[in-house]
């Protein structure tokens, strides 16, 4: 006991940074930053990097719990990296198909429902937003309480994202024209991209939805402290 | 007093707050911005315009929830998260007219990331907003945040940074640094204002990097004390 005061504050803040899932987050980032340097240059090797980072992702939330080094400087790294990785990923996209602007509506609507998700989660003392029991609504009470379907809308996002992508010819094309004609060919893409499309429609509603819940949240939150006397 | 407040059913309470004046001003401030976005190609003065008015309509939302007493926190959180997406929009649409792209890109990036973490650090401390930052030993951070007008300056000074880099823009793809290069040099009032707002707009962004470094900290501390606790 006495042993812990002796490790000066700093180089227990330090232990923390060092964690290994914290460390992965830091190879997370390094990665997403070598992607997006060499995205136009080298777009399949971008994709490798990318899918690597996103993989990461699950990794180091098994490594938390088997080393026992959870951290809440951990969770918070892995949420901005998976914010800031998913927003460059739209941004690039936009400036490769027109309507643009549809990428920028995706971006702001995957920033404001995570905004909005995070900040009530904290109002009601959650833990974590994946812990949504509460909710009255059918479509959230299956996204949330299946946590492969859940894995495999969440994937199927970035999953769509990448392939739109990497299929993007010269700068500029149509969205419409380009996934139209991938889903009309018929071969293993298209199936890939049917089934992609799928889980990002269902995320993205889900996405509408919670921002409303977390709307709610916030109200009921002010409305309940005003009760209290 | 407790009748006429139980009368009240709790949609109908909920409902009030979501029609506090500030927050139907917010609510302008969205559909402002939505439509500014979609006309930004075709009018860009418009757009830089109507994007300024709810740059404007921020501070107003804010001053009227005082005075109105109608202070609500879905207010606080709708005022955030439109600021972090009209910023993101912007700086999104600056990576598709300026090369390198990526610069603006990597913006969007910080943007997110500093005001994620603080927003974060913010909770775990229990401080109500973020800007009321007292134990940092930082003197830039002191300097930024002990000083509203000087804060008020920067934040302003990224915005109109921005959107003057929109505005001034010929062609697609044009260089960044040829563009801001040849506007400076002119000497003109444009020049002017584009110093200025390049000055405290450098000063923004080291304040973000450094708040992502004290927000992580915090994060860290609060698992460490959370430990000792029995």
């Amino acid at each position: 006991m006495a042993n812990v005061k002796k490790t000066a504050p700093r180089l227990r803040k330090l232990s923390v940074y060092l964690y290994i899932p914290n460390i992965i987050g830091y190879v997370r980032v390094l990665l997403n930053c070598i992607a997006f340097y060499l995205c136009f240059s080298d777009k399949r090797v971008f994709s490798v990097l990318y899918f690597i980072s996103f993989v990461c992702d699950a990794i180091d939330g098994w490594c938390a719990r088997k080393f026992n080094q959870v951290s809440t400087f951990g969770a918070v790294l892995d949420m901005v990296t998976d914010r800031i990785s998913t927003a460059c990923l739209l941004v690039i996209l936009s400036q490769v198909y027109r309507p643009g602007l549809v990428f920028v509506s995706l971006l702001a609507l995957d920033i404001g429902s995570h905004w909005l998700q995070m900040y009530s989660t904290f109002l009601t003392g959650k833990t974590n937003h994946k812990d949504v029991k509460d909710s009255t609504n059918w479509l959230f009470k299956a996204y949330y309480g299946n946590r492969m379907f859940m894995g495999y809308c969440c994937v199927a996002c970035e999953v769509l994202y990448l392939i739109l992508f990497l299929i993007a010819g010269k700068q500029s094309e149509s969205l419409v024209d380009v996934v139209a004609s991938t889903v009309r060919q018929g071969s293993p893409l298209s199936f890939l991209v049917a089934l992609s499309l799928f889980g990002w429609a269902i995320k993205q509603t889900i996405n509408v939805i919670q921002m409303k819940t977390a709307a709610d949240v916030c109200v009921l939150y002010d409305i309940e402290k005003k009760q209290k006397p």
